[in-house]
């Protein structure tokens, strides 16, 4: 407990020292600068990227920023804003460590350094903090990722979302598992959910079962396990699975408690017809798939993912390998697709004001984009009517990459082949 | 038997199981207080350092844990005895709130460096006994679980015997019941708290091999292993050795 308290204290002396720069630097700009919102023809254009790329997202978020990063360098490669005279872009970075006052501390510096659109943040806390800047100081927001259904029901003119609804999510879960049942004509009667007690395994794991209730499948959920985020050890929750006499899961999980939940299915010998995940990581990401191996082999996740065959994916792809070294996953592919959505409607605008650039997001109709989905298009509470999930199941193959694959939806599946149900996991 | 007492002896089972581990790395914690009156708060980081290096020589050289834990509990008790040669000398007579932030820094330099060294994934190799169990009747009893109760049963026993029957572990003790008679009978007692942080911190090391089988390693997962430890030494009675390996079944039990 005391550690705890000591690093906090550590966070508070950091942000003190960003804010009082920050402070700083808006002091500079207001002596020195004009600005560019007044300039008629501005040279580059500033759009501000706030992502957690410190605290206990940095990972995830530094990837983010490179998404939105490398996105802008596209654009400014092939020629800037045409319809601005070959305006270039400048992506401008603020960090929301994760932390909803600071994301929005960081949206309104940036927007005092000149951004005229934003975009970002990754979590759905931090997002709902500068939704309601951006509705204040008149600055267009496009989320690149963040589910929370709440944060586009408010009204606001100025909020877009790329990524999936928290419901959309849900209900593509159902869907997919719906055809998954039926093409196998296997039909599990009893279902066990489990997820971490943190406010995105609550949410998920919550909406999810009501939406299962109301959706007339054949299953019951008997059982519902809920463990603490970072837990170490399932095998009594695992134990209580057993005894519930399950014949799928529904996990939500995080990377670290899949393994250890697939590792005690197995040694507590828990016969199952599948794992089917509703909606959260743990399941496909690149380590799990290499250290559980064939333990990993047919769980099902619906997920929001990537579309590797599209060529803006393979053009974002090759960017993100030769600067990081890895390749573009769901969260920076997503982030990527935020920024070319601005670009998109910058080039339509033809202005940096925030009413032309409104309106050009709202007749926004994007499809070059690395992501599975339709075409963007966003409805009037601002949200992606294009956005869809994918089903992803991991399938044997010598090459570890090629293991997992999108099943559903069919137009972007890259096999044919849903294997369900699975065999047992001491059986493979 | 019927489902609800098998369900309880299986739980009862794996608490007891892990509770071994818990009490292994709490002992190290418990020495380094008893010792010292010192509260090492990078405790559960040099255990996930221990991890790494195990992890390493695994997937490098195909030496399972529980082989390579004699030379993961070396190189973290090198760890050990550097840390307090350079750190922890300097700051035991300091006020105890002032011991806290040296040594949180530590925890939090071990589990950046980790971070720098092999990233923000869990990683779980795949050891040869990963999987295994034996059933008795209905009841499961993990193979891994099993080797890691047997091995910290038996490393405290160790230790304990050190502490009691060789020269070393008796001036160990004497520095820990009293420093200035410990200094007047001719004890080397900077020399002897090296030594107790160095076997404190080898004995987390080991820990965390037995761990490796059982649980994704990742650099953030020290911060909980020290509260673990913590709650652990509580239960136990602060710098009571036997009382640690009994607080930590407890605390499996009851997790």
């Amino acid at each position: 407990m005391e550690k705890k308290t000591v690093t906090r204290a550590g966070m508070n002396r950091r942000t003190f020292l960003k804010v009082s720069g920050a402070a700083g630097l808006g002091v500079a700009s207001a002596t020195f600068g004009v600005p560019s919102l007044l300039r008629a023809a501005p040279k580059t254009i500033k759009i501000g990227s706030i992502q957690p790329v410190t605290g206990p997202l940095a990972v995830i978020g530094q990837g983010s920023r490179l998404g939105n990063q490398l996105a802008i360098d596209y654009i400014n490669a092939n020629g800037g804003i045409n319809s601005m005279g070959g305006a270039k872009l400048e992506l401008v970075l603020g960090d929301s460590e994760s932390k909803p006052e600071v994301g929005r501390q960081e949206a309104d510096r940036l927007i005092n350094e000149g951004a005229v659109v934003l975009v970002g943040p990754f979590q759905s806390g931090v997002a709902m903090a500068i939704a309601t800047l951006a509705e204040q100081r008149q600055v267009p927001f496009v989320m690149d990722v963040a589910a929370l259904d709440a944060i586009t029901q408010k009204g606001y003119e100025h909020v877009f979302r790329v990524f999936i609804t928290a419901g959309g999510l849900v209900a593509g879960a159902l869907k997919y598992y719906k055809t998954v049942t039926e093409a196998a004509g296997v039909h599990p009667k009893r279902a066990v959910v489990t997820n971490t007690a943190d406010p995105f395994g609550k949410g998920m794991s919550g909406g999810f079962l009501k939406m299962l209730k109301g959706s007339g499948l054949p299953v019951e959920v008997v059982e519902r396990i809920q463990y603490p985020l970072g837990i170490q050890d399932l095998s009594a929750e695992v134990a209580r699975i057993k005894a519930a006499k399950p014949d799928i899961i529904f996990p939500i999980s995080r990377i670290g408690d899949s393994v250890i939940l697939l590792r005690e299915l197995y040694k507590q010998r828990v016969d199952l017809m599948g794992i089917f995940g509703p909606g959260s990581p743990g399941w496909y990401e690149p380590e799990f798939v290499k250290d559980m191996d064939k333990l990993a082999f047919y769980s099902m996740t619906n997920v929001p993912w990537i579309n590797p065959e599209s060529p803006s994916y393979q053009r974002g792809n090759a960017a993100f390998l030769k600067a990081s070294g890895k390749n573009l996953d769901t969260n920076s592919a997503y982030a990527y697709t935020g920024a070319l959505v601005i670009a998109d409607a910058l080039e339509r605008a033809g202005s940096t004001k925030t009413k032309d650039i409104l309106k050009s997001l709202r007749e926004t109709n994007y499809a070059d984009h690395p992501v599975v989905g339709g075409a963007i298009k966003f409805n009037d509470k601002g949200d992606n009517t294009g956005a869809l999930t994918a089903l992803v199941q991991i399938q044997p193959d010598p090459d570890l990459l090629k293991r997992v694959r999108i099943v559903l939806p069919k137009d972007f599946a890259q096999s044919e082949n849903i294997i369900f149900p699975a065999p047992q996991l001491w059986e493979r | 038997m019927g489902m609800d007492s098998t369900l309880a002896v299986q739980l009862l089972i794996q608490g007891v199981l892990l509770g071994g581990v818990y009490g292994l790395i709490a002992i190290g914690l418990s020495l380094i207080f008893g010792v010292m009156g010192i509260i090492n708060f990078a405790h559960g980081q040099m255990m996930v350092m221990g991890m790494y290096i195990s992890y390493w020589i695994f997937v490098l050289l195909g030496i399972d844990p529980y082989i390579s834990l004699v030379a993961v509990a070396a190189a973290i008790f090198i760890l050990g005895w550097l840390i307090q040669y350079t750190v922890v000398n300097r700051i035991l007579d300091y006020p105890e709130a002032m011991q806290v932030l040296p040594l949180v820094s530590i925890g939090l330099i071990l589990e950046n460096a980790a971070l720098m060294l092999w990233g923000p994934d869990h990683r779980s190799p795949q050891t040869a006994l990963g999987l295994d169990s034996m059933w008795v009747g209905p009841i499961m009893v993990d193979t891994s679980r099993l080797i890691a109760f047997v091995l910290a049963i038996i490393i405290t026993f160790l230790i304990f015997i050190f502490l009691k029957k060789s020269n070393l572990g008796k001036c160990i003790r004497a520095a820990s019941d009293n420093r200035t008679g410990a200094v007047l009978v001719g004890i080397d007692v900077d020399r002897i708290y090296n030594m107790s942080f160095a076997i404190g911190a080898a004995t987390t090391g080991a820990a965390g091999c037995l761990l490796v089988p059982l649980l994704p390693i990742s650099p953030h997962i020290g911060h909980d292993f020290t509260l673990t430890a913590f709650i652990v030494v509580i239960l136990g009675g602060m710098g009571n050795l036997l009382g640690a390996l009994v607080g930590g079944v407890i605390l499996g039990v009851a997790e």
